[in-house]
């Protein structure tokens, strides 16, 4: 188990002796059980500090906020950053240096293990609950968790309601750090790539037709770009970049305006969108599967990025997040790639 | 006129194999099927994956993607990084229910005017029993 105690002392110790600005963790929320992103500034802030199963967000998306907001000051604080990580985060930090976003002495990286659990789906809670509410959770026991209802106290088997991603996770502790909380446990998935076999039996039309009722629900919010951690670009490929027009905007200048996918969320349009993305997150997703925590209309886009991640391991042998030394997938090569559907 | 289908091709050639390659079928007049839209690209690893859903979200009933053989890229290392990159997208469309034979890559010089009139047939001749392409298109 990790060690709350351990946790805090730690947190205090460097935010004593200056070593960071600030520190990324998590909080308890007082309404409700599931925890909420935390920014302690002060030693005597530890207190609030918390580590449980609730502890669902990937704190690496705010390493981009950050070197956003250092980007734009005059002065800015040159000591790094604390975050804590669980394995997926530590991965995606990963990612960030390994593409150079980042760099390792700009983080000081505190990483707890998952161990024998991970995070808790919110909607899969929900389900089981029957829509009630949950005020509390305990997490003593071991392959149960206890929920607390307004109508009592309620045994729910743990691996029923924690999230897709924990249950087909390899690597459930960190893989980089400065210190690290708790144990390695090795746990091995039975199928790492379960998820997507039975969409990938399917025929090509009931793929489609899987897809296209999942994909048609999409209202193109964003918030699955929103809160990826890996996408970072100033500018998406999928926002126009000039977007104004004006009584002056000519038929000339309106003809070279390049709009790879329009904003309505028609099939096409939508269907555009969740490729690009996947293909993007090709070889650099880390499946903390934020994306699909976060749709407001369910769309399981995690599948989409399960299947390159697992093409890339089968095709390149390639995991993502693994060494931040190696070059990235797609701006690297052998020459021994696979080549057989090529003419 | 007959009332067969007749697919619509957007083929992506590089400029200093594939496209040279068409024209030598051009200018040796060699016979192949009008279907082609040939789009001359500076290098095949230049090709985006948003080229290839653009196609076929303006109704191209099959992409081809066509570059210099590996070794022989003008940018030397071009065609490598296309391999990679169309090997993922090829996947990721059968993933979503496209046929897998609507998206096709192929290397072809600039001394292989046969090849591209044959890559093209055999192109035309397995999209004809698929039907028109609707899955990606617009306003469907």
């Amino acid at each position: 188990m990790v060690n709350l105690q351990d946790l805090k002392k730690e947190v205090q110790k460097i935010l004593k002796e200056g070593k960071i600005k600030y520190f990324i963790g998590y909080e308890k929320r007082e309404d409700e059980p599931f925890a909420k992103p935390s920014f302690i500034k002060k030693p005597e802030d530890v207190e609030k500090l918390t580590w449980n199963p609730t502890c669902v967000h990937n704190l690496a998306r705010f390493l981009v906020f950050e070197k956003r907001r250092k980007a734009s000051e005059k002065e800015p604080d040159e000591r790094p950053v604390g975050i804590m990580v669980k394995g997926c985060d530590s991965r995606a930090i990963n990612v960030l240096i390994q593409e150079k976003f980042i760099n390792r002495e700009d983080v000081y990286i505190i990483g707890v293990s998952c161990e024998n659990t991970g995070v808790i789906d919110e909607k899969k809670l929900s389900k089981k609950l029957k829509n009630k509410q949950a005020q509390k959770i305990d997490f003593g026991e071991k392959d149960n968790f206890v929920v607390t209802t307004n109508d009592g106290k309620m045994k729910v088997p743990s691996k029923e309601i924690l999230a897709d991603n924990c249950l087909e996770c390899k690597t459930n502790y960190p893989v980089v750090y400065d210190v690290f909380l708790g144990e390695k446990i090795e746990r091995k998935p039975e199928d790492p790539f379960e998820s997507i076999k039975k969409i990938e039996s399917l025929s090509p039309k009931e793929k489609y037709n899987f897809w296209k009722e999942q994909i048609d629900k999409c209202i193109r919010c964003y918030a699955c770009r929103s809160v990826c951690p890996m996408c970072y670009c100033d500018e998406c490929v999928v926002d126009s970049i000039e977007l104004s027009v004006t009584a002056e905007t000519t038929a000339d200048e309106k003809a070279k305006k390049i709009i790879w996918t329009e904003k309505s969320p028609v099939s096409s349009e939508n269907f555009t969108y969740h490729l690009v993305r996947a293909i993007h997150m090709a070889g650099r997703c880390v499946d903390c599967g934020e994306c699909e925590r976060v749709c407001p209309v369910d769309i399981p886009i995690r599948l989409l990025n399960k299947k390159l991640e697992k093409e890339v391991v089968e095709l390149f042998d390639y995991e993502a997040g693994f060494d931040s030394d190696r070059p990235p997938l797609l701006s690297s090569f052998k020459e021994k790639d696979p080549q057989e559907f090529i003419r | 006129m007959s009332d067969q289908f007749e697919p619509k091709i957007v083929a992506f050639l590089c400029k200093w194999c594939s496209s040279a390659g068409s024209d030598l079928a051009g200018v040796s007049r060699m016979k192949y099927p009008p279907n082609v839209v040939p789009i001359t690209v500076m290098c095949s690893g230049s090709v985006s994956p948003l080229y290839i859903l653009s196609a076929f979200k303006r109704g191209a009933d099959g992409v081809l993607v066509s570059g210099c053989h590996p070794g022989d890229c003008h940018y030397i290392k071009g065609n490598y990084y296309a391999r990679r990159r169309i090997a993922l997208v090829k996947k990721i469309l059968e993933f979503i229910g496209l046929e897998p034979q609507r998206l096709q890559m192929s290397w072809i010089s600039a001394a292989e005017g046969s090849k591209y009139t044959e890559t093209i047939k055999d192109f035309v001749q397995e999209l004809k029993p698929l039907g028109p392409q609707t899955r990606l298109r617009r306003g469907k």
